[in-house]
């Protein structure tokens, strides 16, 4: 009986360890927002997501500004790089708006398709990128450290855009195709000159897609979660 | 001859050239672009700086195509811009794409174009500064004046709808500072200054810039006039108040200075210390004691009707060989010398008055019990105690040549100063009475008196003064005892000395004593009280004989040799203090 009576204490105590141990690490998971699509699928806001994503966007072109400037100044002075830059990026085939007005026409379906297209193209070319500014010589610290950053920023771009999609257009097939980069030859050559001038195009034309990506972005922003009332 | 036409061709022509040289005219030199700006990512313009025009009329014309295309546009606007410039409106501008522009300058003489100039609309943006920029100045009711600053978006760009994301930068200085205070808004179209300096212009400027893109131009100027208000008048309101203060402070010390001792005794009136009516500090300077005790006899003493109450209860004499005990009674007294012990309750009128200890000494010269002179030094808490009892050593009139005795006034278990409590449940360690030195010694020292003071007038207590201690007994004790209780230097007869039996002292430590008779040697014979109800006391002790005195200047007395019993005082003696100094 005795034996009986101590187990059963025994045991008890141990439910309650359980109990209060659970407690305690559900207190340590970081606490998200009301989940609206039910238990199984938590998620952050969408406000929250566009915020964190024009945050991102913003950021990578700000990166990808000052790098391109950065080696303009050193590599590129007075060789006329940018003439050979000219049609150069291989996303222009995307279908992307050219003003304002061509923006705001355009449904945001579309305009988050193009979105992930841009970002799921530059995945490639970001990557070769970081290797072969590593491999340059006399490449500063100042490129390279910028290059190795938007690598990372964009993949976690995607990420967000990603989510985002999925709430605002819930349903949509998820794989677009998009362009593929084919520039790592040029960024290998032997050639300095020409070498440079890869570069140089990569650089320009990357600039020119995280603008894109930004200002599409920040419309979206004020005309989903602020109603065109920014 | 075609010899000829062909040298005459080229003679004319260098003519021409020699002399348009000789004129100054030449092609114009090549234009020079200088900037293209987009006020809001929507439009943009162009300027352009003209060379040397050559010394011809010379038109500028802009030329452009665009990244992709191979059309060659020219300018669509040259007015908007101004001169020399060319202003590109929506529908003439595509972002993302680079725009290659160039300017021709073209006179007679030649044509001269310009490097061509790579523009993305993206990377050209600057806006114009902010506009409608307003001032006001809020008074809010419980707080300090704050400057609310307003201003709307430039022109030409759209926020709303998220196409142009604008941040925006105020500065502002009073008119005479150097330096700007500036303060960064991202979005927000007002901003609140609060830390401003009263009686200042301010100059407010406001420009803004583009999430990517180029900072604008400070808008022109903008003052507002802070008023003077409250804080400044706060400060002089306080050095008023300060100097006034000032003022009132010296006005003080002055008075303070002037009539400094009359002001504190107003304040803080002194500790009275007791007094003896008609008790003159210069007779006993000079030392004549008996000038003294005249001046005090012939105040009102003993104490008359008001004490009668206490004296009522004062101690029975019954020996036939009495002896006067009051040279000069007044009738309260003789009739207390025949009146047998009794506890006379009476009303407190009376007592509460003589309770009081302050006013010990005034008590009994008015008719007041002057029991109160016994009171303990811890205060009147005893004087509700309704089982105390209260002795009262009346020193012995010094009129008459007999001797002086003190009398005891015992009281009834009435309230009273002394707590002599009967009962021994009411007794107090404190009031430990052994005898009579020791109730003389407290009412003594509750007035605070050494040996030498003679205040103790009223008092009419024997004092166990401190110079007993020498050992001396009998008449030397005696008389230090009569000293201070009788407050009459009289070394002799002070004591009565009990003739016959006398009765005997209450075995209680805590026992009244009364006197029973004053023998002719003027040794006071000292008796415990005793009960009424048993008449006159038999077989009772004398203690007449000092035996020792304690520490604490208790008085141990002893019954006379001559006594018949002797055992009743050891008790007394066993609770007295052992030591002896």
């Amino acid at each position: 009986m005795d034996s009986k009576g101590s187990s059963q204490k025994a045991g008890s105590r141990l439910l309650l360890l359980l109990v209060v141990s659970n407690l305690l690490l559900c207190q340590g998971v970081v606490s998200t927002p009301v989940c609206p699509n039910g238990p199984g699928n938590c998620q952050v806001s969408l406000r929250d997501l566009f915020d964190r994503a024009v945050m991102v966007s913003h950021y990578i072109h700000d990166l990808s500004s000052e790098m391109f400037n950065e080696f303009d100044k050193r590599y590129a002075q007075g060789k006329g790089f940018i003439t050979m830059a000219l049609n150069s990026c291989h996303t222009s085939s995307l279908p992307t708006p050219e003003d304002k007005e061509q923006a705001q026409q355009t449904h945001h379906e579309v305009l988050m398709s193009l979105i992930l297209g841009l970002l799921r193209s530059w995945n490639d070319p970001l990557y070769h990128l970081v290797t072969e500014v590593r491999g340059m010589k006399g490449a500063p610290d100042a490129i390279l450290s910028r290059a190795i950053e938007i690598e990372e920023e964009n993949k976690r771009l995607l990420e967000g855009m990603e989510m985002i999609f999925g709430q605002v257009i819930p349903g949509a097939k998820e794989t677009e195709p998009y362009p593929v980069w084919s520039g790592l030859p040029s960024l290998q050559t032997k050639d300095e000159d020409a070498r440079y001038s890869a570069f140089y195009n990569l650089l320009h034309c990357l600039r020119r897609d995280s603008s894109k990506i930004d200002t599409y972005l920040k419309l979206l922003n004020c005309r989903i979660i602020y109603n065109n009332n920014c | 001859m075609k010899e000829n036409a062909a040298s005459r061709v080229v003679f004319i022509l260098l003519l021409f050239l020699s002399v348009s040289l000789l004129n100054g005219q030449s092609p114009p030199e090549k234009p020079k672009l200088v900037k293209c700006r987009s006020p809001g990512k929507e439009t943009f313009t162009c300027w352009w700086e003209p060379g040397a025009d050559g010394g011809l009329p010379t038109n500028y014309t802009l030329t452009y195509h665009k990244e992709g295309e191979t059309l060659i546009h020219e300018c669509p606007d040259y007015k908007t811009g101004g001169p020399n410039s060319c202003y590109f409106s929506k529908k003439h501008t595509s972002i993302w794409k680079m725009y290659v522009i160039t300017v021709n300058a073209i006179n007679q003489m030649g044509i001269s174009s310009s490097d061509p100039l790579y523009v993305d609309v993206t990377y050209i943006v600057e806006p114009e500064p902010p506009a409608n920029l307003t001032l006001e100045l809020k008074h809010p009711e419980d707080r300090k004046p704050y400057l609310w600053i307003k201003w709307s978006p430039p022109t030409m760009t759209d926020v709303k709808s998220g196409w142009f994301i604008i941040q925006y930068e105020i500065r502002l200085k009073p008119e005479k500072a150097t330096d700007w205070e500036t303060h960064f808004t991202p979005k927000q179209t007002q901003l609140k200054i609060f830390n401003l300096y009263p009686g200042q212009k301010y100059l407010v400027q406001i420009r803004c810039k583009p999430d990517h893109g180029y900072w604008s131009e400070w808008s022109p100027e903008s003052s507002i006039q802070i008023p003077n208000d409250f804080p400044v008048k706060d400060t002089s309101m306080w050095i008023f108040v300060a100097i006034l203060s000032a003022v009132i402070c010296l006005i003080m010390v002055w008075a303070v200075a002037l009539k400094g001792y009359s002001m504190v005794t107003c304040i803080l009136p002194p500790v009275p210390g007791p007094k003896i009516k008609g008790f003159d500090v210069h007779l006993l300077e000079k030392g004549k004691s008996e000038e003294l005790l005249r001046a005090l006899e012939s105040q009102d003493f003993p104490p008359t009707s008001d004490c009668e109450d206490l004296l009522m209860e004062f101690i029975e004499v019954d020996d036939c060989e009495d002896q006067q005990l009051m040279p000069r009674p007044s009738k309260e007294h003789t009739e207390q010398g025949v009146k047998p012990m009794h506890l006379d309750l009476d009303s407190d009128s009376g007592r509460g008055s003589c309770d009081s200890p302050s006013l010990l000494s005034e008590k009994c010269d008015e008719p007041q019990a002057h029991p109160s002179k016994f009171h303990t030094p811890e205060g009147p808490e005893k004087l509700e105690n309704p089982e105390t009892n209260l002795t009262c050593l009346q020193a012995p009139q010094s009129t008459s040549g007999e001797g002086k005795i003190p009398y005891f006034l015992a009281n009834g278990p009435k309230s009273s100063t002394w707590p002599f409590p009967q009962p021994p449940s009411l007794y107090s360690p404190r009031y430990s009475y052994h005898n009579i030195a020791d109730v003389c010694e407290l009412a003594l020292g509750m007035a605070g008196t050494t040996a030498t003071s003679l205040d103790q007038t009223d008092q009419h207590a024997l004092k166990a003064s401190k110079t007993i201690e020498t050992g001396r007994e009998g008449k030397a004790t005696k008389q230090r005892e009569s000293e201070g209780c009788s407050s009459k230097p009289d070394q002799d007869t002070v004591w009565p000395r009990p003739q016959d039996k006398t009765p005997l002292i209450s075995a209680k430590p805590l026992e009244y004593v009364e006197i029973h008779k004053v023998s002719q040697d003027g040794v006071l014979a000292l008796f415990p009280k005793q009960n009424e109800k048993f008449g006159a006391p038999e077989a009772s002790k004398e203690y007449s004989k000092v035996s020792r005195v304690t520490d604490s200047n208790i008085l141990v007395l002893v019954p006379d040799p001559q006594a018949q019993n002797l055992t009743l005082l050891e008790e007394p003696a066993k609770k007295a203090p052992p030591a002896l100094p």
